[in-house]
C-alpha cells in the first residue's frame, strides 16, 4: 500500500489571486511562511481547521483546494 | 536554512559543547583525586545539579549570541511564530527523544544487573540525556526537511 497524501492547488490559487505571496497567505491564516511552503510541496498535511481557513481565503470550498489521493492511485 | 533548523543546530552544538566541557572538567578533578565518583554517589547528585544550572545559564548566553548573529545575518527578519506544524514537529521529536532516554535508562539498569559498577547508572543518565537531546534536535531538522 502506498503513502496516502493530501494534494492541493494552493500555488495555482495564489497565482489566480493576483500573485498572492506565500507570506501574505501565511499572515491571513496565521501560520509561518515555511508551513505554507511545506503544504504546497505536500510535505505537510494541514489540520482540518487550517485547511478551512486556507479555503476561506480563496473563497472556495474545501474540496476545491484540497483533495485526498491514495498512493496506489495513478491519478 | 530556516530559522528553526538553525535553532536546532545551535541546540545540538551547545549541548555537545556544554556537556563536553563540563564532563572534561569533572574528569580532571577525578584524575587529580579531588573527587572519587566511583564510590561517592552523593557527589554525582551534586555534580548533576550543578550541571543543570550551568547548562541553563550557558544556553541562555548562547541563545542571546545566536539571536544577535541571526538578526544581523538576516537583517532583522522576524522570527517565525510557532504554529501547528512546529508543534507537531516538536511532539514527534520529543517522542523520539524519550525513546532514546528510556533506552539509556534500561541499558543502565542492565549494566547493574550484569554486575557492572554502580556509577555506570549515572554515566548512563548523562550519556542518554545528551543523546536524547541530540535525537530531539536532529529529528526536528529531519521533519522540517523531509516533511511530516
Amino acid at each position: 500500500m502506498g503513502k496516502n497524501i493530501i494534494r492541493n492547488n494552493i500555488r495555482k490559487l495564489r497565482f489566480n489571486q493576483g500573485e498572492m505571496t506565500q507570506q501574505q497567505l501565511a499572515d491571513e491564516v496565521g501560520v509561518s511562511r515555511q508551513t505554507i511552503v511545506a503544504i504546497e510541496k505536500e510535505k505537510y498535511s494541514p489540520s482540518l481547521e487550517l485547511a478551512f481557513r486556507i479555503a476561506r481565503v480563496f473563497d472556495r470550498r474545501l474540496e476545491e483546494v484540497f483533495w485526498y489521493r491514495n498512493g496506489d492511485q495513478t491519478k | 536554512m530556516s530559522y528553526r533548523e538553525k535553532e536546532n543546530l545551535v541546540n545540538i552544538f551547545s549541548g555537545l559543547l556544554i556537556t563536553g566541557v563540563y564532563a572534561w572538567m569533572v574528569y580532571q578533578r577525578q584524575l587529580a583525586g579531588q573527587i572519587d565518583l566511583t564510590v561517592n554517589y552523593n557527589k554525582w547528585g551534586e555534580i548533576l545539579l550543578i550541571f543543570m544550572g550551568i547548562s541553563i545559564v550557558a544556553r541562555i548566553i548562547i541563545y542571546i549570541i545566536f539571536h544577535i548573529i541571526n538578526a544581523i545575518a538576516t537583517q532583522g527578519e522576524d522570527i517565525p511564530k510557532e504554529d501547528e506544524r512546529d508543534k507537531l514537529v516538536k511532539l514527534k521529536s520529543t517522542r523520539n527523544s524519550h525513546y532514546v532516554f528510556s533506552g539509556g535508562f534500561v541499558l543502565g539498569i542492565l549494566a547493574l544487573a550484569i554486575g557492572m559498577p554502580i556509577y555506570w547508572i549515572f554515566v548512563a543518565f548523562v550519556v542518554s540525556g545528551l543523546l536524547s537531546e541530540i535525537v530531539d534536535n536532529t529529528s526536528q531538522i529531519y521533519y522540517y526537511r523531509k516533511g511530516l
